[in-house]
This record gives structure tokens, C-alpha cells and sequence, in this order.
């Protein structure tokens, strides 16, 4: 729908943002062809999880914030339970540990392929959506949802529940799959390697917007492997790195008027989160195999350029059907569920990579484990600045085009970011303002 | 003929603590009692697992909670089978319905039509909430389960009836 404004600018809404998870608003304000206003609204109500912990146990808040998202909740549940562990000064086995990267691969595995396929490719590939897409792509579609099933099937095992997992709880599981279970997915998760690696050379072989932008990268990191289920410390393309309790000395949280999801600032500067940052971070943790189809693609060690974040997400599909392979392989049965945890007054911070970005925990809370303090800062959140670098950036670019394109383009300058506004708090209204020597409104856009 | 294809298939879909949202996995479960070995009864919380889970299948009745603005605890019942005419696609795309990243029933239904393995007959039992909050199912919801169960057999009945009337009218 266009409206035209009284000082003859033009508002342009789009009913729908499809394919983002979660409801938000987006203004675009252009005026003699330049771009001066963009904001990412984020409109959905508060969701007080931070403020209904308060008073709860430390044991609860793996199953608690697991309940903030349908599709990241092992990285609420990563984090939590690190945070609690790192206050009350225990160390799990690393059989636990082991276990917690096998249940994230299945998270990646879920949100990867639900993103890549069903949700980003019918940009590229000109298509409104998966249902026009499978009419001509079916080998692609039944791919990405045998994909997607490999991920359910393990955080099913794993994790009790395809989605909001049960099997979570400080200190390690309540229950260890069998070698029997594990192997029973193994020939799944197998044959997703291959599928994943030959759907690299599938996406690297779109045609990309020619856009790059150079904001702070930020991603855990870990010595010894890709970043998923934990990190030892926070690096930045900046230079700057530090332990994980750190976080918080370094990240700033700020309100700003038009969104109920707080912005986030890196060493008071604005920064990115998510697949591109933990690649560009970490392309020495990938596998061989990973790596190799990094160069076939040749996206390089970095990769500056939003749009190609599809090719980055589908080399980390590739990256965690190898690594749940890996530790299936490795896996023997005995190992202890758990490790018991005793409460510990005190304050610590837990984070993992999410499939969309960092997200990181603190909790503060009393001898007794009572919560006394809570905060819970998810990728989107953080990101929300740098959407909206990206989407000034495309909008100038692209300035030119109509105003049915110019959405289009914009909307999938966001969906780069796999979005997950329900995580941040639903919906996004995309409205842009011409003013001056803008090209008028051709087609109005909806969905 | 495989041994999936001479099933039939009923799937609870729905989040067992997300309020009404459990009525599919609880007539489910109810569900498992009555039935005999001939008819499979799965649980399933995504919507994008139906695609696979109903293929081979010739036979589906799905029981989901729904939002139409009817009374709550309503039942509907919505052919949504390879014959039958195609679902709105706004019930795909529109975000936050369904399911995650805005794949919802209507989603999966077309998405299956569209590779060819939706089943010949299949519907979708909806009963009407009225909350999706945490906790327990409200008492509109909970006085339906009955019906529900009924319904969900009357529908498969019905759907085995009308493929055993169509292929005996193709063999006449």
C-alpha cells in the first residue's frame, strides 16, 4: 500500500515481512534520492522473562528461557546452564560437554536448514516463497526437509523434544542417548554431510548484490573447535578479545524509542553477530572439508558482503552434520548424566553461538541459588543496529528502483540476518518515505 | 503397496505445555487407546515435520488447535486432501502463525501437494482456543477432547470410506 504524503513524500507499507520469525516494523525515509531515516521497529511487547527469573531457582532457568524461542532454545539453555556453573565454580566431564555440542548440532542443523532452504534461497532464486520454489526446485525442497528432519530426529534424542527440549539441566542431562540410539541417526546425519557440502556449491552460484559493510565482526571463540555450545573468549575484527565474563564490561545494552527490544553497543561502537562473524572468526576451527568448500565457493576467510551469509550458513550446516557425526562416532555408553550442583552466591555469565549470533546470560543470585539478577541479551537484539546499517545501505544503493523492488530488496537485506524478532520480542510493516526528487510509487507491495 | 500405505495415519499437532496448544497431542494420545494396529497415531510439535511424516500415507486426520475468532472449544473440520481445492496461501506466509519462521499447517499442506505427497485423503481437525500461554489447557478446550476424539475417528472413517468408494468406482 502507498500513501501520499502531504509535503508529497511517499509511505510505502508492506502488510507482511514473510519468512523472519516474529513480528516488528521497519521505516525507510528518503528525500532527494538520499536515504535519511531508517528504523528497525520492533514493536511486539516485552516479554519480562528477565524479571519473572527474579526469585526463581538457579536450577530453572534452562527450561525457562528455553520457552523464549521455537527454534534457538538450546542456545538459551547453553548459556543458562553455563552461567550457573561458572557461579557455582563446577566443571561438568567432558563426556557432558560432548553431549551439549551434539544437541546444538541438531539446533544448527533445525534453524539452518529451515533458513537456507524454506526461507532465504526463494530470494535468490526469484520465488515468494518455498511452495513456488519447490514447483521447480522438488529435489531442493525434499533435500532441505530430509535435512531438516536429521536436525529434529537428534534433538529429539538428545534433547527429549524436537523444539523447547527437556533433557537440559545444570550440571549436565537427566538422560545419556545409547550408542544404539545414536547410531540409529548416524546414516541420516552422514548423508546430510555430503547433501550439505553439495548445497554450498548450490547457493555459492547465486547472483549477489555487490555490498559489503565493515562493522565490528564479534563471535566466541574456542581453542579447540568451531564456536557452537560454548567459547572460551570473545574475539573481535577489531583486535580486541577477552574471557567471557567480560562481556558485560564490553556490551552495552540502551533503549531507543521506536523498538521495545533493547539495542546493543560494542565498546560503544556499532556491531554484527551471527554466521559471517563467527566465519570470519573462526575459518581456521572449520574442518578440512569445510574449508575446502569455503575456496570452491571462493568466499575467502572473510566475507564482508550480507547477502552471501547464505553460502557461510550452509558451510556451517555442512560443519555440524560433520561434527554430530564425529561425536556419535566417539561416543560410548556409562558416562554419568550429570554432575551435581551446589548453590554458590555469587555473579557469572554464560554464552553460546545461536544459530543467528552470540547470545549471552548473566545471572546474580544468593546462597540459597534464589535469582536476584537476570539478563538475557539475544543475537537480534544486538544486531538491530547493524539491520539497520544494512538496510540504509540498500536502500541507498538501490535507491532508483521502484518501490515494489526497493521493498523487495530491503526485505531481503534483512532476511540475511535470519532474523528472530520474537527472540528480541512478531510481524514487520515495512514502510518507506519518499520525499523530493524520489521516483514516484509504480506498484504498491503486500503480502 | 507398502506397509505405510495400507495405514492410516492420525497426528496430534501442538506444544504439550503451551496451553490449548496440547489439545493435538492429548486427543492423540487418547486416541492410541481406542484405536486398533491399523491406524498409526504420531505426535508431532513442527509443522514442517507433516510433509514427511503424512507421506506414503493414504489416509490423515490431523488434530491441531486453531484460531478462526469461533467460541472456543469449537471443532472444524477441513478437507485439505490431493483433491481438495488448495489452502489460502496467506495462512503460509503470514508470520508467527503455526509454527516457527511462519511454516505453519496450511504451509506444509501445499508445500506436500506441490511434491506430490500430500495423502488422497486428509484433514484437519481443528478445535478452537483460546490461549497459547504456558500452562494448562483452558476449560473450553478441555470440555472439547471428548468430541474431539469422536470426531477425529468419525473423520477417518469417513476418509478410508470415500478411498474405498473411489477405487471401487474405478475398477466398475
Amino acid at each position: 500500500m502507498t500513501h501520499q504524503l502531504k509535503d508529497g513524500g511517499q509511505v510505502l507499507n508492506v502488510g507482511m515481512l514473510a519468512r523472519v520469525e516474529g513480528e516488528g516494523g521497519m521505516h525507510i525515509e528518503i528525500k532527494d534520492r538520499q536515504v535519511v531515516d531508517v528504523k528497525l521497529n520492533i514493536f511486539e511487547p516485552p516479554r519480562f522473562y528477565e524479571g519473572f527469573l527474579r526469585g526463581r531457582k538457579y536450577t530453572e532457568p534452562p527450561d525457562i528461557t528455553a520457552r523464549i524461542c521455537g527454534i534457538c532454545p538450546v542456545a538459551y539453555q547453553s548459556a543458562s546452564t553455563e552461567a550457573m556453573e561458572t557461579i557455582c565454580r563446577i566443571e561438568t566431564t567432558p563426556e557432558i560437554q560432548l553431549m551439549r555440542r551434539l544437541l546444538y548440532c541438531g539446533e544448527w542443523i533445525e534453524s539452518h536448514a529451515l533458513h537456507i532452504f524454506m526461507l532465504h534461497a526463494p530470494d535468490f532464486l526469484g520465488y515468494e516463497s518455498v511452495l513456488e520454489m519447490a514447483k521447480d526446485y522438488p529435489d531442493v525442497v525434499q533435500m532441505a526437509l530430509r535435512l531438516k528432519k536429521a536436525g529434529n530426529d537428534l534433538m529429539e534424542l538428545v534433547g527429549g523434544r524436537a523444539i523447547h527440549p527437556v533433557n537440559v539441566k545444570v550440571g549436565g542431562f537427566y538422560r545419556m542417548p545409547t550408542v544404539a540410539e545414536l547410531e540409529a541417526l548416524r546414516p541420516d546425519l552422514a548423508r546430510g554431510v555430503e547433501d550439505s557440502l553439495a548445497a554450498v556449491e548450490l547457493v555459492a552460484g547465486f547472483d549477489f548484490p555487490d555490498m559489503e559493510q565493515d562493522y565490528t565482526y564479534v563471535s566466541l571463540r574456542h581453542p579447540d573447535w568451531y564456536p557452537l555450545e560454548r567459547g572460551t573468549e570473545i574475539v573481535a575484527t577489531s583486535g580486541v578479545r577477552f574471557p567471557v565474563a567480560e562481556i558485560p564490561q564490553h556490551i552495552e545494552e540502551f533503549h531507543v524509542e521506536h523498538s521495545n527490544a533493547l539495542h546493543a553497543r560494542f565498546d560503544g561502537a556499532t556491531y554484527f553477530v551471527g554466521p559471517l562473524a563467527r566465519y570470519s572468526l573462526n575459518f581456521d576451527q572449520l574442518t578440512p572439508r569445510c574449508q575446502e568448500a569455503a575456496v570452491k565457493a571462493e568466499l575467502g576467510e572473510t566475507c564482508r558482503n550480507p547477502f552471501k551469509s547464505i553460502i557461510v550458513r550452509t558451510i556451517e550446516l555442512a560443519y555440524a552434520f560433520e561434527e554430530a557425526v564425529r561425536i556419535i562416532d566417539q561416543w560410548r555408553d556409562g558416562h554419568p548424566p550429570s554432575v551435581p550442583v551446589a548453590p554458590r552466591a555469587g555473579e557469572g555469565v554464560g554464552a553460546s553461538e545461536a544459530p543467528r549470533g552470540t547470545i549471552w546470560h548473566r545471572y546474580r543470585i544468593d546462597d540459597d541459588g534464589v535469582i536476584q539478577d537476570a539478563q538475557i541479551v539475544p543475537p537480534t537484539s544486538q544486531n538491530q543496529a547493524s539491520i539497520e546499517a544494512d538496510l540504509r545501505l540498500a536502500a541507498q544503493q538501490w535507491v532508483d528502483l521502484d518501490d515494489h523492488s526497493l521493498t523487495h530488496r530491503c526485505e531481503e537485506a534483512i532476511r540475511n540476518y535470519d532474523p528472530c524478532i520474537s527472540c528480541a520480542t512478531h510481524f514487520l510493516d515495512l514502510r518507506v518515505v519518499r520525499d523530493g526528487a524520489g521516483k514516484p510509487a509504480d506498484a504498491g507491495a503486500g503480502s | 503397496m507398502n506397509a505405510a500405505r495400507e495405514a492410516s495415519l492420525v497426528i496430534g499437532l501442538g506444544q504439550p505445555d503451551r496451553g490449548d496448544d496440547a489439545v493435538g497431542p492429548v486427543v492423540a494420545a487418547r486416541l492410541r487407546d481406542l484405536v486398533g494396529d491399523s491406524v498409526v497415531v504420531l505426535t508431532r510439535e513442527d509443522p514442517t515435520a507433516l510433509v514427511q511424516t503424512w507421506d506414503g500415507y493414504r489416509v490423515a486426520v490431523v488434530i491441531d488447535s486453531v484460531l478462526t475468532g469461533a467460541e472456543p472449544g469449537t471443532l472444524t473440520i477441513r478437507q485439505a486432501g490431493a483433491a481438495a481445492e488448495p489452502l489460502p496461501t496467506h495462512a503460509f506466509t503470514a508470520a508467527g502463525r503455526g509454527g516457527s519462521h511462519a511454516f505453519g499447517v496450511a504451509g506444509a499442506v501445499e508445500l506436500s501437494r506441490t511434491l506430490g505427497t500430500l495423502p488422497e485423503q486428509l484433514a484437519i481437525v481443528g478445535v478452537e482456543a483460546a490461549s497459547f500461554d504456558h500452562g494448562p489447557m483452558t476449560d473450553p478446550v478441555i470440555a472439547a477432547i471428548d468430541d474431539a476424539v469422536a470426531t477425529v475417528v468419525a473423520t477417518l472413517a469417513r476418509g478410508i470410506s470415500a478411498l474405498t468408494e473411489s477405487e471401487a468406482g474405478s475398477c466398475a
